[in-house]
């Protein structure tokens, strides 16, 4: 992961913090920062566990830095599949095993795949730790992957594509979006793939996928909850280190160029019942200096029933039906998208040039501080939520780790966002919201 | 990094579980640790130790409860009403739910959107959540603005405007969401059953259709929020790192002129269960699957049968190693799902199973779930399962009170109830106790076999239909239309 970090800038701010210890912002870092141990076993595989006995309760999140856009030569949906056949039994572990044996104590798991992690998490009785990582190595050392149940798969997940899309009558179009906004990048293509790819993937696609990605020099482990920190190494180290790793810990895929022109473009739906339209800009990815501005800029907009554009559509204007938005984030990208569901025609035109006007008062007028404090205090409800359970704890860590973020830099992060300032906003939107959009009309057939 | 949450996971279990079962397990031949074969034993089970609730009233009667928990800069508030649907007027179902709507709308000096831009300016979220006992306001919002939530929530308890134009924006607003909801077939299935299981029962007033809506006015809300939102009748629960001494200081100075009231306690009896089984279908076009509802009535929450009924729930239909789960998906292949629920509410509680099944299949489906049933009428349950259960409800339990609103919720269900310590802190040893026996006894107890069953489908679904004895066919809006009778193959109208 590039890092876009100001050492100097950080200095200062560092410093600044020094001088003024009881700053709001110092308080904040106080209630948020919670002690972490943080090693790595012999075999590459890194461990963040952190006590939080407040419940009898532990999270185990293991997160492997693999996902879609690692999927090579045309395999799209592989990594999800992958995903979907972690659960179906290793060598000790029969299929629906791991499924049952957390049910069966209470816990309650998931997993999720994104274009560059998966992620698998669990939360248990503490009591029932040992038998979490249990399940999670054997599936990371010995996954049963054979013909039958790759088929299997295959169908589960060609139904799965079928019935999102029947569900969603704007899934097509939302797809198609990003197709525009993401045409020089991996990112074009589905998480989930599309039926015709699915097709396409063999059991030794998936057996290669595997041995490639899912080994413990390419993943994290966190463990946070009621845990004795002693017996918790005890327990990672003799589940974990006799797992091998690759020797070689497998690159990124490289980096495009990422260039944009700005278009517009009509697409007919024939599924929708109202039309509408998807606004895009590539703005700067996560971590990098502009980030923060932007985010306080997407609590400005969107955020909340007294945002700029909600109230501007939803209740002045009354041109929308449905709005939706936001930061969306990739490994090495971001971009700003705009939903936007409209009654009739008509009322479209009325609602895009309301959003063009917003941005455009960003561009060239200081946001007052008051309006300024309540975007960032809605930004800081959502960020203390990632603190809320020991599993959101587990996530935000290892999303943070697999990101290439040092978790000591981690408990700076809040004030970044924070100390974004009325000025900073007017650059950033001269910057990004440019006329290089892209801007999808859907219509209705 | 902060979105990744945010990006709402697609949860993963039906597209796991809808694998068919693969006995094979492939042969590795590299060798491996003893201890990798088979499952570790569990430590000795923690305590739960729930934090301390303090509680207090006020001069107006107003009962004010602090939660202390300090691992976030969040404080939840919840504002208790203990009136839900059934305090409704007859001729109005629906208008407590719809005063709880308005309650944020706006107060004699503050506009609608000036409460809503106060609200979002202290990091705060407000929500109304109406049942038919009781109705919940859960506000949310950064630490450093307890005064600020206060001052702006007695506005709107102290000085409601329900302005004629708010009125109106919130009658179309519940107006469309019932329409949305008219189009999903667990919704469709669940109020169907609820409105035929509650036919003459108070309950039915939380049932209403979206008709209603047109008859809310400004006078009958101001009668319903100036009768029942009155300090003797709510409660408040503050969960944060607050104690109850600085917490009822500031509860009191915002709230301390808001004034108690006579008010008439509504004691209800036990609705009676359904006796004779029904079959109720109502259509749902293109509809590609069946969805079925089956219950009955059954005891409170307060009843002896409240523990065992958790027990049977997780044995019956509880997760996805429960016998509905095993029988009409892992060995029939009939559902896509198939689970059992209990609801509880104070004066009785529901047992229902839902399923969603081929439409070629809904009889045979039917008939697997009313077979399950009968097992466990006839024969006790194995040790083994009930043990499984009760590891499950006892290892969710701190799931359940994780966060601040959910821990707030469930505290002020208990309040609201009035359970007391039996469902709180001494949920674990009431789990344990239960046995096969105990289980046995409450099965017999309750009229599980006779139950209302609701089939929601396409009504091309009914040629499947044409062998059971009667089916009563109604419309979305829960309206009976016609029945069909398998004698004379006839619609009677």
């Amino acid at each position: 992961m590039i890092m876009n970090r100001n050492k100097f800038s950080l200095l200062v701010f560092t410093l600044y913090l020094f001088f003024i210890p009881l700053s709001i912002h110092a308080q904040i870092e106080k209630k948020l920062q919670f002690p972490i141990t943080q090693y790595t076993l012999k075999n590459g595989l890194r461990v963040i566990l952190s006590e939080d006995g407040y419940l009898p309760l532990v999270s185990v999140v293991i997160a492997y830095n693999v996902g879609s856009i690692y999927e090579k030569d045309g395999k799209p949906g592989l990594a999800y599949m992958l995903e979907n056949l972690m659960f179906q039994g290793s060598r000790n572990v029969g299929r629906m095993q791991h499924i049952n044996f957390i049910h069966r104590i209470g816990g309650e798991f998931n997993a999720m795949t994104t274009e560059s992690k998966t992620f698998f998490y669990q939360t248990v009785p503490s009591n029932q730790l040992s038998l979490v990582l249990w399940l999670e190595s054997d599936r990371m050392n010995s996954l049963d992957i054979n013909a039958s149940k790759v088929e299997q798969s295959k169908n589960t997940l060609i139904e799965e594509v079928i019935r999102r899309k029947e569900l969603d009558p704007y899934l097509e179009s939302s797809l198609y979006f990003d197709k525009l906004l993401f045409s020089d990048s991996d990112y074009s293509h589905p998480v989930i793939g599309e039926e015709e790819d699915i097709e396409k993937i063999t059991v030794e696609d998936v057996k290669k996928f595997y041995s490639r990605y899912y080994t413990p020099d390419n993943a994290v482990i966190c463990i946070i909850g009621d845990i004795e920190k002693n017996r918790t190494i005890e327990l990672v180290k003799k589940y974990f280190k006799t797992i091998p790793n690759t020797k070689e810990v497998p690159n990124s895929p490289p980096l495009k160029p990422i260039k944009t022109k700005g278009m517009e473009i009509n697409l007919e739906n024939y599924l929708a019942s109202l039309p509408g339209f998807y606004l895009g800009y590539r703005v700067s990815p996560p971590y990098s200096d502009d980030y923060y501005t932007l985010s306080i800029i997407e609590y400005i907009l969107l955020r909340g029933k007294s945002s700029r554009l909600y109230n501007r559509l939803m209740k002045k204007d009354r041109t929308a039906f449905r709005l939706t938005g936001g930061i969306e984030e990739k490994k090495d990208l971001a971009v700003f998208k705009i939903f936007v569901l409209n009654n009739n025609e008509l009322v479209k035109e009325i609602s895009q040039k309301a959003i063009f006007s917003e941005i455009n008062k960003l561009k060239s007028n200081l946001v007052s501080e008051k309006e300024l404090k309540k975007a960032k205090n809605i930004f800081r409800r959502d960020y203390i939520n990632q603190y809320s359970t020991p599993l959101n704890k587990a996530l935000f860590l290892t999303d943070a780790l697999l990101s290439g973020i040092d978790l000591d830099d981690l408990w700076d992060e809040l004030n970044k966002f924070l100390s974004v300032k009325s000025r900073d906003i007017i650059g950033i939107a001269n910057r990004y919201f440019t006329d290089e959009r892209i801007l999808l009309n859907i219509k209705l057939k | 990094m902060r979105n990744l949450l945010w990006k709402s996971p697609i949860l993963k279990i039906f597209s796991i579980l809808l694998f068919p079962l693969i006995l094979s397990q492939g042969s590795f031949l590299f060798p491996q640790e003893s201890f990798r074969k088979s499952p570790p034993y569990p430590d000795p089970l923690p305590e739960l130790n729930l934090p301390k609730i303090e509680s207090f009233f006020l001069s107006n009667g107003l009962g004010l409860s602090v939660i202390r928990r300090k691992n976030l800069p969040i404080i939840n508030l919840n504002l208790i009403i203990l009136t839900g649907e059934s305090f409704s007027p007859e001729d109005l179902p629906g208008i407590a739910t719809f005063t709880a709507n308005m309650l944020s709308k706006g107060s004699i000096n503050l506009s609608s959107s000036k409460i809503e831009e106060i609200i979002e300016s202290i990091g705060g979220t407000f929500s109304s959540f109406t049942y038919p006992d009781f109705t919940v306001f859960n506000f949310s919002f950064l630490d450093d603005y307890l005064d600020e939530a206060l001052d702006v929530l007695s506005r709107m308890i102290l000085q409601p405007a329900f302005s004629r134009q708010e009125i109106e924006n919130a009658k179309r607003s519940m107006f469309y969401e019932l329409r949305n909801n008219n189009l999903d077939a667990e919704f469709l299935a669940r109020r169907l059953l609820f409105r035929l299981l509650f036919k003459d029962y108070p309950y039915k007033k939380a049932l209403y259709n979206n008709d209603i809506i047109k008859k809310y006015d400004r006078k009958r809300l101001l009668n319903f929020f100036n009768k029942y939102y009155i300090p003797n009748n709510s409660r408040i629960i503050l969960t944060g790192n607050l104690n109850l001494s600085t917490a009822s200081r500031k509860v009191s100075r915002y709230l301390n002129t808001w004034r108690k009231k006579e008010i008439k306690s509504l004691f209800l009896e036990q609705p009676s269960p359904c006796e004779k089984t029904k079959i109720c279908f109502s259509d749902l076009p293109n509809a590609k699957y069946a969805t079925i509802y089956l219950g009955n009535i059954i005891s409170p929450s307060t009843s002896d049968d409240f523990f065992p009924f958790l027990v049977l729930n997780q044995v019956l239909g509880g997760g996805p190693n429960s016998r509905l789960f095993m029988n009409l998906r892992e060995s029939k292949g009939f559902a896509y799902y198939a689970f059992s629920r209990v609801e509880f509410f104070k004066y009785c509680g529901v047992f229902y199973v839902q399923a969603r099944v081929r439409p070629e299949v809904i009889t045979e489906s039917i008939e697997e779930i009313l077979g399950e049933i009968q097992k466990i009428t006839k024969e006790k349950t194995t040790i083994e399962e009930i043990e499984q259960a009760k590891s499950y409800l006892i290892g969710n339990f701190p799931l359940q009170i994780e966060t601040f609103d959910k821990f707030s919720f469930k505290f002020s269900k208990a309040r609201a109830f009035n359970l007391g310590e039996r469902q709180w802190n001494k949920y674990y040893e009431n789990i344990m106790r239960v046995n096969s026996e105990k289980v046995f006894d409450t099965v017999k107890k309750n009229h599980l076999l006779s139950p209302v069953i609701i089939i929601v489908a396409d009504r091309s679904a009914l040629d499947h239909l044409i062998n059971l004895e009667e089916v009563e066919v109604y419309n979305n809006k829960g309206i009976l239309q016609y029945i069909i009778r398998k004698e004379n193959n006839n619609e009677t109208r």
